[in-house]
């Protein structure tokens, strides 16, 4: 039994880094129907911004002193700079494409994706960057289960993070104008709201998470590499469509999901570990089969941004 | 107007190339009546971009500092200067055989490289089946690589089969183990390792837990390593292709406290894994060959590579594949194939990590031991030969 909920806790510290980056690709593609595949590079440059403030700070020895305020300190950084990057590559690579075929915004995307993480590997190397990790050591014990502070850190960024975002999407004037926009683009305009204003701020909100993932991930892990956006941007893509892509609350599940599949197939399944991306897009294969428009997508109208 | 501009140019471009092409053709027909000295083209095929870029860009510079050596000394006769093609193979095989045509239209003398296994087998059915060219790797362990009866292959690292019976020894001799875990990463090389260690230790009555896979790519380890935790194997055996795996395995292993002793082996070993998982890698023994850092040779490596920083795992070994290269073009005084195997056989020297003389079929000998991380370094631990430690 403890062997289960080791490996549960494992997998919605997993999931809940999937969930994160999931909801920038489903966002996006609400509001302006883009599968934004440069959206996995928000992620590694939010890890690497954290890397580069947080050493800063455990240079100037803040780190020792003040653990927490620079974990704040840090993710509110990080998620700042990534939000801009994120309103600077729409304005740049996708705006000008906006009456285009979709096809092109897509090849866009893949472009800038290709130069995002090249411009990673180019200004900070090709060799890991060591996170300072003094601030995370310890773990819990429950039982006979041993929680780590920084799955502790996790669940509890990515908590906040979620409802705070629930809270914006459906309590907020700009939560409103962004559902407005996503159920007509026309229509939202014509109403006063500014889309380009309501694209812009999806954009950055996306990147914003995926930065705080990217920041986790580099403190639960130790290290960062330029090429560490692909594999988990493909994952949250596919927890996306799992969910129903376009619905923030899909986005959720469906990162949780992916998470969860994917620590159990390694856990229970012999030789899992070399089949668990298998069984992560077997279910999604079964999901999109049954249900086509994802866990979540029948009340598309309604709740997607 | 406009036309008059667009003219100029079209005449320009003609002009430049009738110019560039006469200019070109002396050149291209190198040993003519002249003789005028030509650079000497040699290439490496190592990973520089991806997953494995640090070590590929390791045994890149490896190269380069064996030259400036060489330069510094004064070059090789008949040659104006070293010219140096680092490609990249992206531990991939097609990207490989393409870098390695690449080499051959390049007309290169000698190949240091690659890494990866799953490279050099391809790359080198190119380079030296099918051209003729010298290919010497300073990385790839894996058996295959010189048992296919290619004359020109040649592996100045060690072997597989070696570096498995020594893991294997020291886990039932030194450690006194009885059970053992192995996780590979599923590459030619890993996999390959993974797989001696496996058949050894079963016929050494070892009990082999589970044989695991992961993916390379992977940061999430904490499935198999629970799975470690709960069956406690006295050993657990981390086969993996980089450094990179290995410090985010080593940093969840040591969070979760699994308890087990683990044995990497020569991929892993990298400045980089202490850099990055810091005490977490404290007490990990690992497959290495012995490298005596007393020697001059030794020194002098690590002078002329000064400028690239601390020598990763292989930077040494392709700065010796590199020397072998040119002591032997320069020794046969030419670059015809013949000349130059029977000048790498007749090698006999010390060079920066160890003592180089090869086999008929490639080989230069293993020398593997067994390295612990102390204290954030890698200190030479057991020495298989004698059963002691040092």
């Amino acid at each position: 039994m403890d062997f289960f909920i080791q490996q549960f806790i494992n997998g919605i510290t997993l999931g809940g880094v999937y969930a994160l980056i999931a909801l920038g690709y489903t966002m996006v593609y609400g509001i302006i129907q883009l599968i934004n595949f440069a959206h996995g590079e928000f992620f590694a440059a939010g890890g690497y911004m954290g890397v580069i403030i947080l050493s800063w700070l455990a240079g100037q020895g803040f780190m020792q002193t003040h653990p927490w305020l620079c974990l704040g300190l840090s993710l509110a950084l990080t998620m700042g700079y990534c939000a801009l990057l994120a309103m600077a590559v729409e304005k740049v690579a996708y705006k000008p494409l906006r009456h285009s075929s979709r096809l092109a915004v897509l090849l866009s995307a893949l472009g800038m994706s290709i130069f995002l993480q090249n411009g990673l590997m180019l200004t900070q190397g090709v060799y890991d960057k060591a996170y300072p990790t003094e601030l995370v050591s310890g773990a819990v014990m429950l039982g006979g289960v041993r929680v780590s502070v920084m799955q502790i850190i996790i669940l509890g960024v990515t908590a906040s993070l979620l409802f705070g975002l629930n809270a914006l999407v459906f309590k907020t004037r700009i939560g409103k104008a962004m559902r407005a926009t996503a159920q007509d683009k026309v229509m939202a305009s014509l109403a006063g709201i500014n889309s380009n204003r309501v694209i812009s701020m999806t954009f950055a909100i996306g990147a914003g998470l995926a930065a705080a993932a990217g920041i986790m991930v580099g403190l639960y892990y130790g290290s960062v590499r330029y090429d560490m956006g692909f594999v988990p941007g493909i994952k949250a893509f596919a927890a996306a469509v799992l969910g129903g892509i376009g619905n923030i609350t899909g986005a959720m599940i469906g990162g949780f999901i992916i998470g969860m599949v994917e620590i159990m197939a390694a856990a229970y399944v012999p030789h899992g570990g070399e089949y668990k991306d298998v069984f992560a897009f077997i279910i999604l294969i079964a999901v999109l089969y049954f249900m086509p428009t994802g866990i979540m997508g029948e009340n598309v109208d309604d709740t997607r941004v | 107007m406009r036309k008059w501009i667009l003219c100029f140019a079209a005449l320009a471009l003609v002009l430049g190339g009738a110019i560039g092409c006469s200019s070109d053709e002396p050149t291209d027909e190198g040993g003519t009546a002249e003789q005028e000295a030509q650079p000497l083209k040699i290439g490496s095929l190592s990973p520089l971009t991806g997953p494995y870029a640090a070590d590929g860009n390791d045994i890149a510079n490896g190269v380069r500092a064996a030259i400036s050596v060489v330069e510094e000394q004064g070059g090789i006769p008949g040659y104006s200067e070293i010219e140096f093609l680092p490609q990249d193979s992206a531990c991939d095989p097609k990207q490989a055989v393409a870098a390695a045509n690449k080499l051959v239209n390049e007309k290169v003398k000698g190949v240091v490289g690659a890494y990866c296994s799953s490279s050099t087998i391809p790359a080198s059915e190119v380079i030296v089946a099918e051209a003729g060219i010298p290919m010497l790797t300073p990385a790839s362990t894996n058996e295959n690589v010189t048992e296919r009866g290619l004359q020109n292959m040649w592996r100045v690292c060690g072997r597989d089969d070696d570096q498995a019976v020594v893991a294997v020894q020291f886990m039932q001799d030194f450690l006194d183990a009885k059970t053992l875990y192995i996780v590979d990463d599923k590459t030619t090389y890993s996999q390959g390792l993974a797989d001696n260690v496996e058949r050894l230790a079963k016929e050494q009555g070892l009990e082999v837990i589970e044989h695991d896979h992961v993916n390379q790519g992977d940061k999430d380890f904490s499935a198999v390593l629970t799975k470690i935790k709960d069956v406690q194997p006295d050993v657990f055996y981390m086969s993996l292709q980089n450094s990179s795996t290995g410090a985010l395995m080593l940093i969840q292993a040591d969070r979760m406290d699994i308890g087990a002793d683990i044995v990497a082996q020569d991929a892993v070993y990298h400045p980089q894994l202490i850099e990055i998982a810091k005490d977490a890698a404290n007490g990990v023994y690992l497959t290495f060959g012995y490298i005596d850092e007393s020697t001059e040779a030794y020194k002098e490596f690590k002078e002329a590579y000064a400028e690239y920083g601390e020598p990763g795992a292989y930077s040494g070994y392709a700065y010796d594949s590199a020397t072998v290269l040119l002591k032997a073009i320069e020794q046969a005084g030419s670059t015809d194939p013949q000349a130059l195997r029977e000048a790498i056989l007749g090698m006999d020297f010390q060079g920066a990590t160890k003592h180089i003389s090869f086999k008929e079929n490639g080989d230069s000998g293993s020398n593997y031991i067994i390295r612990q991380v102390q204290d954030g370094k890698f200190a030479n631990y057991w020495n298989p030969a004698t059963g002691e430690t040092y």
